[in-house]
């Protein structure tokens, strides 16, 4: 396990370099001479080589970059060029919008997914296990913004219960906050479902031709008993290594979202800080949520080395 | 003469037709052909306004699906965007399925030391959100077709090269490889006589499947702002501007979204109906 464990960090700590690398670069290289782009086009000579000074933005290149991690690897991020404000800061004020949403979003996922994955699993080649089969297809076509777009329109225009849009933050009102985050959750939720109900089906089908489960009913066990018994935990091993590939697509849905429901989380404010040209504040936000994507996998591979022997002893 | 004899009962199961291929691919064709036909013929112009003619309602003579905000034909609209979802979809798929190719070629045939650096590397990859990287890149490259493309070539190559490569593995370790080996074949003449026409099936389907996630993704852009923009028209972007200019309750808002779900619905249905036809193994998975 310790060998495995040890493998597992070594490609967290490289993929986080990698990422890093390449996120500079992106940012950086269509970048033009940033100081004068965020100073306009009336700034004096002096006024853009001295922000550039203040920065470090006429250091070279690479010598950025190194300053640049090894600030982040003692928790400074940096700060904006035009509020002064620390990237730190920027970032957790978001934090209270974007994490409940797409925690919520993913765990709605999961609730409607293990179950209904299950069932179209145990009805394949049933009328109901096919209707399940198209119902997911076809919510794996809809956009997530279409589906926000629906619901607001049912929900929010039509029936008028909740808000289309908009924040309310938790300090002011906490009912608030929630009622502002029901329907972009519900969107969020209900399109991570159709994908999750495709794989969380296989999944069960899958382990339902295994021997063990046979034993299990050879023994006296229904087909249920034995779902429920061996059946789902071993599901289970699959399901997890999904839900880490598809942590990635939660935040891009939620990018999305934010921006459907006019949420101020986290993507409206890199949108708004990539048209500022705020290359610091971008570029640590993207990183941020990247070492998360990163670590959360990482987590999730350590998980299934735990829970499943062969996985750790593989070669 | 006779071999053919022989071959054909096999051909007739291989044709062995289900319904999701029927569907998938009677929308496909739809698609395309609506989107060849715009080259040809469209109702009016999609780009220039006429606010004469501004928020005429679905059912209008000459407008059938009625006008947006400036007055533009909707069908009009629908159709030249249907081009944009082949160029950017299908031009995105097709570049990442040729490098997947190529890189998943190279890490199953290659040795060990280019398979971990080319698999570890797909890894990183796939970790890495795309929809913020998107952001990043079209901030950067500035929007349009192009950066929009470039974006889901870096999404999919690495998805592209993993499953390209465990097919390959598992055709490298067929018997008639190993003969081949022994008859002299060098390793390029085995992948590209052997290997490529036994994992063609697998990249149809995969491609087909991209080409469906690449529509998702372009929309998801264009309604970002940061994805296609005037002249070219998308679908994502005519649901951005119906919410901006008159409000999601609008039909505005349902024409784009039922176009994106049928066409993509159709493509995944096509490349679901494909797999089990070309890869009867697969059948009841996924």
């Amino acid at each position: 396990m310790a060998i495995y464990a040890l493998r597992k960090l070594a490609f967290f700590l490289g993929a986080v370099f990698v990422a890093s690398l390449a996120i500079f670069i992106l940012i950086r290289a269509a970048g033009g001479n940033v100081a004068a782009i965020v100073l306009g086009k009336d700034a004096t000579a002096d006024a853009i080589n001295a922000l550039a000074h203040a920065y470090g933005l006429d250091q070279p290149l690479p010598v950025q970059y190194f300053n640049w991690i090894t600030n982040m690897l003692q928790g400074d991020l940096g700060q904006s060029f035009r509020t002064k404000e620390s990237v730190a800061e920027l970032v957790t004020a978001r934090l209270s919008v974007s994490v409940p949403l797409a925690l919520s979003g993913l765990l709605l996922g999961l609730i409607i997914a293990i179950p209904v994955g299950t069932y179209a699993a145990r009805n394949v080649g049933k009328p109901s296990g096919a209707v399940l089969a198209l119902i997911s297809q076809i919510g794996i076509a809809v956009p997530v913004f279409w589906a926000g777009i629906l619901l607001s329109v049912l929900f929010g225009v039509k029936l008028g219960w909740l808000p289309t849009g908009g924040w309310i933050d938790w300090r002011e009102s906490p009912i608030g906050a929630i009622r502002s985050l029901v329907l972009p959750v519900l969107s969020l939720g209900l399109i991570m479902a159709a994908v999750l109900i495709r794989y969380v089906r296989s999944a069960v089908l899958d382990v339902m031709n295994q021997d063990f489960v046979r034993t299990a009913r050879a023994v006296g066990m229904t087909r249920t008993q034995a779902l429920l018994s061996v059946g789902l935990r071993n599901a289970a091993l699959p399901i997890v290594t999904i839900v880490g590939l598809q942590i990635a697509e939660l935040i891009g849905g939620t990018v999305i979202i934010e921006m459907v429901f006019s949420l101020p989380g986290l993507s409206r404010m890199i949108l708004a800080n990539v048209a500022a040209r705020e290359v610091i504040v971008v570029q640590s936000t993207v990183m941020l949520i990247i070492i998360f994507v990163i670590f959360v996998n990482f987590v999730v591979d350590l998980l299934y080395g735990v829970l499943d022997p062969r996985v750790r002893n593989a070669a | 003469m006779n071999t053919t004899t022989a071959v054909a009962p096999r051909r007739r199961r291989r044709l062995e037709l289900n319904a999701s291929l029927v569907v998938g691919i009677a929308l496909t064709i739809g698609f395309l052909v609506i989107a060849i036909v715009s080259f040809f013929w469209l109702p009016s112009n999609p780009n220039i306004p006429n606010i004469k003619n501004r928020m005429l309602p679905p059912g209008t003579v000459d407008h059938w699906l009625g006008t947006d905000g400036l007055g533009r034909d909707i069908i009009a609209q629908l159709m030249v965007g249907a081009r944009t979802s082949i160029l950017v979809g299908a031009g995105g798929a097709t570049i990442s399925l040729i490098l997947g190719t190529i890189a998943g070629l190279v890490a199953a045939a290659y040795g060990k030391i280019a398979d971990e650096t080319i698999s570890r590397g797909a890894d990183i990859m796939l970790s890495i959100p795309g929809m913020v990287t998107a952001l990043v890149l079209a901030a950067t490259m500035g929007s349009g077709a192009l950066t929009t493309i470039f974006a889901l070539t870096a999404f999919f190559t690495p998805s592209f090269t993993r499953v390209i490569r465990s097919a390959a593995m598992s055709v490298l370790q067929e018997d008639f490889i190993t003969s081949a080996k022994l008859y002299g074949r060098g390793k390029l003449f085995i992948l590209a006589r052997h290997v490529i026409p036994n994992i063609a099936g697998v990249m149809i389907v995969q491609f087909t499947l991209y080409f469906a996630a690449g529509i998702l993704t372009e929309a998801g852009l264009s309604y970002l702002g940061v994805g296609v923009t005037r002249p070219s028209i998308s679908w994502g972007m005519m649901l951005n501007e119906a919410q901006q200019t008159v409000g999601i309750s609008s039909p505005l808002a349902m024409w784009p979204g039922l176009a994106i779900v049928i066409v993509v619905l159709g493509l995944n249905l096509l490349g679901d109906g494909l797999r089990d036809v070309l890869d009867p193994k697969l059948k009841r998975r996924s």
